[in-house]
């Protein structure tokens, strides 16, 4: 325990140098704008700033690019909420009721909800970071392809309860979502599958190009349809902060949100992105009316956002501790590392506890900051949703072009972009919803690899692989989940036919 | 149940039933797409596997809410406009093909104006003044803030911004 | 009316004929890299861009467009204009083994580019899980031909680099193991240290602290000499299989037609930033091998890749190991 305070202090003498917090500031202000625009996503704005980052010592440099990162988990859960766009994976669900929220006019209190939730997601994870990292990457190192395909198993399982709707149409979402997740070259063989030839598609569909397609784009068409009932502009703003009412309904969904977020977090191989969805059904099955999310429920804001911030953080782990980063954003941390001379692996706690510890302070100092940053602009952006409509839809639709460009400079995905608005439109008048199908494309790619891969090592034994205990309670707790989902609309679908 | 005339069993859900054949047709076109990749068997699936397996689920949920369509009751389907859907389209792909050759001081306005006409509130005058402010504003924050690589003026063999 | 083709034929005269190549450069470079940010090759990219961009007094700005092993963005970097202005940084996948990989490659490593210089090696090293039952290469190498189908061999997918390197390996030793793929190499080489997999070959770069911390184990490294990153790794040649040899070489390559002077130019800082103290000891301390000076030539260079080209060739095509 001494250990840990003595080392937390050098990390906070370290973080506290008035460059480091300046640093720090300028990243989450970076962070926080990229997080905004829709389809630039930190790994862009890494990129691009890793060569000014050059002139700076190793520690100031990775504050910076940590705080860009975090920074931009908080700006797309903006857009989610503001104008439905998810500027990250993470962010789909918060669209969900976030943006139903902003519809009623709350927009203040989600926006609110989120920042403090966050905050503590981010206060609780830090602590983790600094107390359990290494005990935790052991605990992660039991995770093998198996059990990740189970994990991924029980995600899609989720998925089906994130449907506002039919949960039949929700499962065929799912489904199709899977499907397009396979669409691009096959890992294992090199073979392109359902490409139809166009390169374009060789790597598969871009994540930013179906979210803002299906979500962005889509919404703008289903709000020029129906002016009248068109309020995100309309509606009275209201109180701009959460009730007092609204902040005790967030507390319990916060608090298991950043477990739930944290623990998910740590995996390899980019758990992370099942902590807000988890959350958010965990938040459903526990509300005593359920039917309340879908439709502006603060649960379903405050639970996934303390998910998502404890995820984020919790997600350096494998990369402090063991020097291999769990998804593309922290790979971009090992480059900017490496560059400046210091080659991240399991020793750098030991060789370079400056780093290490002024880091995971950093970070704290980070979420405060976020904090001290967004609250205010909470303000700022609920009087941009008074935007005349007829000129702000057209500044989202250059927005969201140019943020698809960045992505891959290629024009092809602006074009498939529009692809998906169209199917999204068409979609939305027939009840079929986005959320599902976005996460089945997302979890489907890590499900499928995960799987082969799986049985490969079991030389093909399906069984063996269900023997391994870790895998068998996910597979498990997926098959619960499905069944509690599906039975009760089974049962009411029932009434509906026979009741004639 | 009440019959039509005719005795034609009558549609009580229409948009579950275009859900559930759209559903279908996408399901069978995933099919046809997948049909020379080798699916490999339960134990070593290979790359048309997965694919298949899902088409076929996407395939029953939709023949599943189809046939549901004329047993329990849903929603109508809604008006389906033109004007916008079209014109935010042709916004879009403008974007596309312009923007690596004149750059972004032609895409950026011609998705504005073009898009903004997709409102039947638009005032023609006021969008074209805010797309050129607009777009100028972008060049500064994504090219030359963030250092983005968009191309803002292209003209092959003169200018390349 | 009349004075309208004189005019357009007197503009037309105006405007600079081709790349004006004395000023040359005059704006901005831009290095495409085939790969994803913070991979190997982005990192030995972006230490020598930022070297070259002092020399040559403009920024040399790295874009990464991935994909397909790398031959996306080399395909693309190809048909820039050849003026100078955009250069790329192409490796052993994308420029040796590709054509064996990807028959459908829409490029020829020999004839579709100005080849400026090698700019590092990343020496391949064989490694294997912390608690794999052999204590160095010669039992390695027994227990993989014993167990062959029964081990497990991670990579990172068709096309890369501890693919093709592991399918050399392979095909030396007679074996035929289990090739578990992963997405990149940061996954393969988290199941290596958690036990999940056996075996990998992979670039030194990405295993050096891995090496270093005794999380995995190091049988030998593919070149003539010791690397000094993990100078306890004794060579193939010294451990006993003198046959494997690789080294996952990075190099800069313009588009076919650029002109010599500006190569030269290119090749001109590269080469200072080579030999520059501070750019040499970014690369040593990551394990790179910057021993192969006859290669930095654009002539050397050519000879590089028919040589990679042909050896690659003979190993992929040989196995049946190509993608379909």
């Amino acid at each position: 325990m001494t250990d840990l305070l003595a080392n937390l202090a050098l990390g906070f003498g370290v973080a506290l140098s008035l460059q480091n917090v300046g640093l720090a500031f300028v990243g989450c202000m970076v962070g926080t704008l990229i997080g905004v625009l829709p389809g630039v996503g930190p790994i862009a704005t890494i990129t691009m700033l890793l060569p000014i980052t050059f002139g700076l010592p190793p520690v100031g440099a990775l504050i910076l690019l940590a705080g860009i990162y975090y920074g931009a988990q908080y700006g797309g859960s903006t857009t989610a909420i503001l104008v439905n766009i998810p500027g990250e994976v993470t962010s789909v669900v918060t669209t969900l009721d976030g943006h139903q929220m902003a519809r009623q006019g709350r927009a203040g209190a989600a926006l609110g909800v989120a920042a403090l939730g966050s905050f503590f997601a981010g206060c609780f994870s830090t602590l983790v970071v600094a107390g359990l990292a290494v005990p935790l990457t052991r605990l992660a190192m039991v995770f093998g392809p198996a059990e990740y395909a189970a994990l991924m198993l029980a995600g899609l399982a989720f998925a089906v309860v994130l449907a506002r709707g039919s949960v039949l149409k929700s499962i065929a979402m799912i489904l199709l979502g899977l499907l397009l997740s396979t669409v691009g070259t096959d890992l294992e063989t090199g073979v392109d599958r359902m490409t139809f030839g166009l390169p374009a598609l060789s790597d598969g569909l871009e994540f930013a190009v179906l979210a803002m397609g299906l979500f962005g784009f889509a919404e703008v068409l289903r709000n020029l349809e129906a002016t009248e009932t068109r309020d995100v502009v309309q509606a009275p703003i209201g109180r701009v902060w959460p009730t007092r009412q609204e902040l005790l309904q967030s507390a319990g969904p916060v608090a298991r949100g950043s477990l739930v977020g944290a623990a998910l977090g740590i995996l390899p191989g980019n758990g992370a992105v099942l902590g807000p969805f988890a959350s958010y059904a965990l938040e459903k099955r526990l509300a005593k009316d359920p039917s309340r999310f879908g439709r502006g429920a603060i649960e379903g804001v405050a639970g996934p956002e303390a998910a998502n911030n404890a995820g984020a953080q919790t997600s350096f782990i494998p990369l402090l501790t063991l020097g291999i980063p769990p998804n593309a954003v922290m790979a971009l941390m090992v480059g900017a590392m490496t560059i400046h001379g210091i080659v991240p692996g399991p020793l750098v706690m030991s060789r370079n506890p400056a780093l290490f510890w002024g880091l995971i302070a950093s970070m704290w100092i980070g979420n405060l900051m976020l904090l001290v940053i967004n609250l205010p602009l909470v303000g700022l952006w609920v009087r941009f949703l008074r935007v005349p409509y007829r000129l702000m839809f057209p500044a989202i639709l250059l927005f969201c072009c140019i943020g698809i460009y960045s992505v891959n400079n290629s024009p092809s995905d602006v074009l498939l972009t529009g692809g998906c608005a169209l199917l999204g439109y068409a979609a939305g008048k027939v009840g079929l919803e986005g959320a599902p199908l976005l996460l089945g494309m997302v979890l489907g790619r890590l499900f499928e690899e995960n799987l082969r891969r799986a049985l490969a090592i079991a030389r093909g034994d399906p069984w063996a692989i269900l023997q391994r205990p870790i895998t068998a309670g996910l597979v498990l707790a997926a098959l619960l989940v499905l069944t509690a989902a599906i039975l009760p609309a089974v049962r009411r679908g029932r009434e509906e036919i026979f009741t004639e | 149940m009440t019959r039509g005339e005719g005795n034609a069993p009558r549609i009580r859900a229409p948009q579950d039933l275009l859900a559930g054949l759209a559903l279908l047709v996408l399901a069978l076109l995933a099919f046809w797409a997948s049909r020379a990749l080798p699916a490999g068997r339960l134990g070593a699936p290979g790359p048309g596997f997965l694919p298949r397996v899902m088409a076929a689920g996407l395939g029953l949920t939709g023949l599943a809410l189809a046939v549901l369509s004329f047993l329990r009751a849903g929603e109508a389907l809604g008006r389906f406009t033109l004007r916008g859907p079209l014109l935010v389209l042709l916004a879009v792909a403008g974007f596309a093909l312009t923007i690596r050759a004149p750059g972004l001081l032609v895409a950026g306005p011609l998705v504005v104006v073009v898009g903004g006409a997709a409102s039947p509130e638009s005032r023609p005058r006021e969008l074209v003044i805010f797309a050129v402010i607009i777009t100028l504003a972008c060049a500064g924050l994504f090219r030359y803030a963030l250092h983005l690589p968009i191309p803002v003026l292209v003209i092959p063999g003169l200018v390349n911004l | 009316m009349r004075m309208l083709p004189a005019l357009a034929a007197c503009l037309a005269l105006a405007l600079p004929a081709g790349p004006s190549r004395a000023d040359w450069p005059e704006r901005n470079i831009t290095m495409l890299v085939p790969f994803a940010a913070g991979g190997p090759t982005d990192v030995v990219a972006r230490i020598v861009a930022e070297n070259m961009s002092r020399t040559l007094g403009q920024q040399v700005i790295i874009e990464n467009v991935a994909g397909a092993g790398g031959t996306t963005g080399i395909t693309r970097a190809a048909q820039a204009a050849p003026d100078g202005y955009a250069i790329m940084m192409g490796h052993m996948g994308t420029h040796g083994a590709a054509p064996a990989v990807y028959p459908g490659l829409k490029y020829d490593p020999t004839k579709d580019f100005a080849p400026v210089g090698l700019v590092a090696g990343t020496p391949i090293v064989i490694v294997a899980r912390k608690n794999f039952p052999a204590k160095d290469l010669k039992e390695f190498m027994a227990y993989v031909k014993a167990n062959g189908p029964k081990l497990n061999e991670a990579h990172a997918g068709v096309g890369s680099v501890s693919f093709t390197t592991c399918s050399l390996l392979n095909s030396i030793l007679g074996v035929n193991p289990t090739r578990v793929v992963y997405r990149g190499t940061g996954p393969a080489l988290n199941d290596i240290v958690s036990g999940q997999v056996d075996y990998m070959c992979d670039q030194i770069v990405n295993l050096v602290p891995q090496i270093e911390a005794g999380t995995i184990k190091a049988y030998a490294v593919a070149i003539p000499a010791r690397s000094p990153a993990i100078p306890e790794v004794p060579t193939t040649k010294e451990a006993g299989l003198p046959e494997f040899q690789v080294s996952a070489w990075n190099a800069i390559f313009a588009p076919k037609g650029t002109p010599p002077e500006i190569v030269a130019k290119l090749n001109g800082a590269l080469v200072k930033a080579l030999e520059d103290p501070t750019t040499r000891k970014r690369f040593l301390d990551l394990g790179a091998d910057l021993s192969d000076t006859a290669s930095r030539t654009p002539q050397g260079l050519q000879k590089l890749v028919e040589s990679e080209v042909a050896r690659w060739n003979k190993v992929l095509k040989g196995t049946g190991q190509a993608a379909q």
